[in-house]
């Protein structure tokens, strides 16, 4: 569960979040949409704790990010728009390590990694140098060292970059059996077909603001449109 | 699942970092085994001609009864005391480059590793970084320390103990004032500070080092008293709350037998190693995440034409000043802009060579002094040639340092200037006659300045004043043309770009030239070291052009050639 209350981040002069509060409950598959720097990769990396909110609170299965900022983490997959990853270990190198930060035992690490590997197509890269890897491929990686460790919330920030056609689906449905499973799945990005197809519910931010939250079926019937698209468009057009 | 007893982070963060720099050496090996071995070669020999040199040194100045040892003893406080500093400024830059703007510590704060344990990882790895080269390049004095005072093998092995202990200190240090810079000084004040600092030692230097009169009266009659006065200046380095203070007395006294004296010593500098370590290790994890969260909550900043509310297309000084280069198409002025901007806008770049350039001016200032104690020609002639060799050097240092990457820099957006009508050849050229222009124009001013300090007669100065400038171009050429022949566009750090076989062999090839072409000139002179014929004269000066041409025209050559089947 991933609980954001009166969240405010500031930059210098600029208000980059603004004051958006947001529960998303366990197994819910939430969407975030917004134009480029409406606030939503500041959002993800408060919750990440890679900065502190100048007011507000984030909290991640009940875990404040700024006072219980260890055992927020635990619970959490974080996969950023440009994942770091040691360029000289391999696949399977960087999942043990990985595994031995979140305290997994070998076994469960092998078994897990190698399930999530299978499911990307990963096992002829597993033994390669990380900086050989093109760039899907790495994003592949990242994913599945995020996930292995079963966490209770999964915070993606636009995952389907550099993502075929073919993984992005394996991505989905990963996702979607994750939701079903009773983690929280928060993700941003621009492609709305992914909401569309994907969301429980869709969150838009624009200048910093929540300006719209709710299913589709919602959004539409508040904006009296069908589109998600003329929806969203309508809903930033001073940003667009 | 999460059953398994735990490893400690530290371990995991050493052993993966450990595997990578591992494969890292292995791999630079197997790409080029004659880079691994002039690498090999030029360690070897730095430790071995250093060695030898100061060797020879201590026991030339250990030969004068009574006032021998008081100079060494001296000596090393010095050493130990400009270390310190050294260390101290070296870890607050690699410090910040390793908390703030290093990937791997904002992907560690998404991990359940806590905040503690990610800076004291960091702190280790900067502190490394930060200490090798200064302890390998000290390393032979201090064993040559050892030898002239025929000292046993227990000397080598408490020595590198004491160093090992003294260096935490001003590791620790370090990092807490980058915590400081990152946590309260934002980026405008940071620059404000670095030049105002760069002023400040400058005018100090410029003042402490103040000459001594002493005649040849005092020298017979009162030696002790002009010892004791020479010696004033360096009186800082006894101060003994100075960490250096703890590890020079520690070494000497050993060195003398006096082992109570260095267990005192060692103790000391041991508690406060383990005093502030326990601090870092324990209790600044929360100030570095308050820093990091800082610096990246950060604004921007406004370009300064915004600031004043200038339209965003509005051409500012820089491209005005670009037109004022008439002759220069609009495309490779375009180009030269655009490399400026980033040069000023990247602190690690303009405040290495703020430091670059505030050492020289502050020992250029100093030359002034010399002067007045320079009786003979003879001095005057190696004084005024090892002042062109000194200056010859630091531009070596700068091309090799900030022009020999200009063209790796390009990295990932080479394809910009590459599908350009203005082409990598143009690009080549315009990166040349630039960074050439500006370099001669400070080279040339700053050895005219120097031969003024040190009072050469006109003809001299302008013979020395030529002289660099051919160099700076010789210089410029082969960086530039080095830079194109061995690129590395994966790197997006210049200090690791520089760092490969192409900056190794520009920087190698840069010192045998400024060697072998200042003994030429110095060989070859009119009136320097006694003299020689105008056609000795003109000969050297036609074996020097020549040559310089050269090594600037071949590199330049092969650079342009492969540029031009470069693929983007």
């Amino acid at each position: 569960m991933i609980e954001i209350e009166q969240l405010t981040k500031q930059f210098g002069d600029l208000r980059a979040v603004d004051a958006i509060s947001l529960t998303v409950p366990a197994g819910e598959f939430f969407v975030i949409l917004g134009p480029n720097a409406a606030g939503k990769t500041t959002t993800i990396k408060v919750m990440a704790g890679l900065m502190k909110p100048t007011s507000g609170s984030v909290r991640i299965c009940g875990f404040d990010g700024a006072t219980d900022p260890l055992e927020a983490r635990r619970r959490l997959a974080y996969v950023p728009d440009f994942p770091f990853l040691y360029d000289k270990l391999t696949p399977a190198e960087f999942f043990r390590f990985t595994g031995k930060l979140f305290g997994m035992e070998d076994a469960a690490m092998e078994a897990e990694a190698g399930r999530l590997a299978k499911r990307f197509h990963l096992g002829e890269f597993l033994a390669k140098p990380i900086e050989s890897l093109s760039h899907g491929t790495k994003q592949r990686v990242a994913i599945v060292s995020a996930l292995m460790h079963a966490p209770e919330v999964v915070v993606l920030d636009e995952p389907m970059v550099g993502l075929d056609p073919q993984h992005a689906r394996v991505l989905k449905d990963i996702l979607r059996e994750q939701a079903d499973a009773g983690v929280t799945v928060f993700v941003s990005t621009h492609q709305l077909s992914v909401a569309e197809e994907m969301a429980d519910r869709i969150g838009i931010m624009h200048q910093g603001r929540l300006v719209a939250v709710g299913s589709h079926g919602e959004l539409q019937a508040a904006n009296r449109d069908s589109r998600l698209e003329s929806i969203f468009l309508s809903l930033t057009k001073d940003g667009v | 699942m999460n059953g398994a007893k735990p490893i400690p982070h530290w371990r995991l963060l050493a052993g993966v970092n450990r595997t990578q720099n591992w494969r890292r050496l292995r791999s630079a090996v197997a790409r080029s085994r004659l880079h691994a071995f002039l690498m090999g070669l030029f360690v070897v020999g730095y430790a071995w001609l250093a060695y030898a040199l100061f060797h020879k040194a201590l026991n030339f100045t250990s030969s004068f009864p009574g006032l021998g040892p008081v100079l060494i003893e001296r000596m090393m406080f010095l050493l130990f005391a400009f270390l310190f500093l050294l260390l101290l400024l070296s870890n607050v830059i690699i410090n910040f480059t390793n908390l703030f703007r290093n990937r791997e510590a904002q992907f560690l704060l998404s991990l359940p590793v806590p905040h503690q344990s990610i800076y004291r990882w960091k702190i280790f790895e900067s502190g490394i970084l930060a200490s090798w080269a200064f302890l390998f390049l000290i390393a032979p004095l201090v064993a040559a320390y050892g030898a002239t005072h025929n000292a046993a093998w227990h000397f080598y092995v408490v020595t590198p103990l004491f160093v090992a202990l003294f260096v935490v200190l001003p590791g620790i240090l370090g990092s807490w004032a980058a915590l400081g810079l990152a946590r309260w000084v934002d980026r405008v004040a940071f620059r404000v500070a670095a030049v105002l600092s760069v002023i400040v030692l400058i005018v100090v230097a410029s003042s402490w080092l103040q000459p001594e009169t002493v005649t040849d009266e005092m020298l017979e009659t009162r030696v002790l008293d002009v010892v004791d006065r020479l010696l004033a200046r360096t009186r800082f380095s006894l101060f003994p709350f100075l960490p250096s203070y703890w590890v020079s007395s520690g070494v000497t006294q050993w060195v003398e037998g006096a082992l109570m004296g260095t267990l005192f010593f060692g103790l000391v500098l041991l508690s406060h190693t383990l005093f502030f370590g326990y601090l870092a290790s324990t209790r600044s994890g929360g100030f570095f995440y308050g820093a990091l969260s800082a610096v990246n909550s950060r604004g921007a900043g406004a370009a300064a034409g915004q600031a004043l509310g200038q339209a965003p297309f509005a051409p500012r000084l820089l491209d005005r000043l670009a037109k004022l280069l008439w002759w220069g198409r609009a495309d490779a002025r375009a180009l030269l802009v655009k490399d400026i901007r980033t040069f000023l806008r990247d602190a690690t770049q303009w405040g290495q060579s703020l430091i670059l350039l505030g050492l020289l001016i502050a020992y250029i200032v100093n030359l002034r002094h010399f002067s007045h104690r320079l009786t003979s020609d003879f001095w005057i002639d190696l004084t005024s040639y090892l002042n062109l060799g000194a200056c010859a050097l630091n531009l070596a240092t700068l091309t090799t340092r900030f022009v020999f990457p200009q063209i790796s820099l390009e990295g990932k957006r080479i394809w910009i200037i590459g599908m350009a009508p203005l082409g990598l050849r143009r690009t080549l050229m315009a990166k040349f006659l630039f960074c050439t222009a500006v370099s001669m124009a400070v080279t040339m001013a700053l050895v005219g300045a120097s031969c003024a300090m040190l009072s050469i007669p006109a003809e001299r100065v302008v013979f020395f004043t030529l002289t660099i400038g051919v160099m700076a171009f010789t210089l410029n050429a082969l960086a530039v043309g080095l830079g194109a022949v061995y690129p590395n566009f994966r790197e997006d750090n210049p200090s690791k770009i520089v760092s490969g076989f192409g900056g190794t062999l520009c920087l190698v090839l840069s010192f045998l030239y400024i060697v072998g072409m200042l003994s030429l000139m110095a060989v070859t002179s009119r009136w320097a070291f006694g003299g020689n014929s105008a056609a000795v004269f003109w000969l050297g000066w036609a074996l020097f052009l020549s040559g310089s041409f050269l090594l600037g025209w071949l590199p330049m050559r092969a650079g342009i050639r492969k540029m031009a089947s470069v693929e983007i």
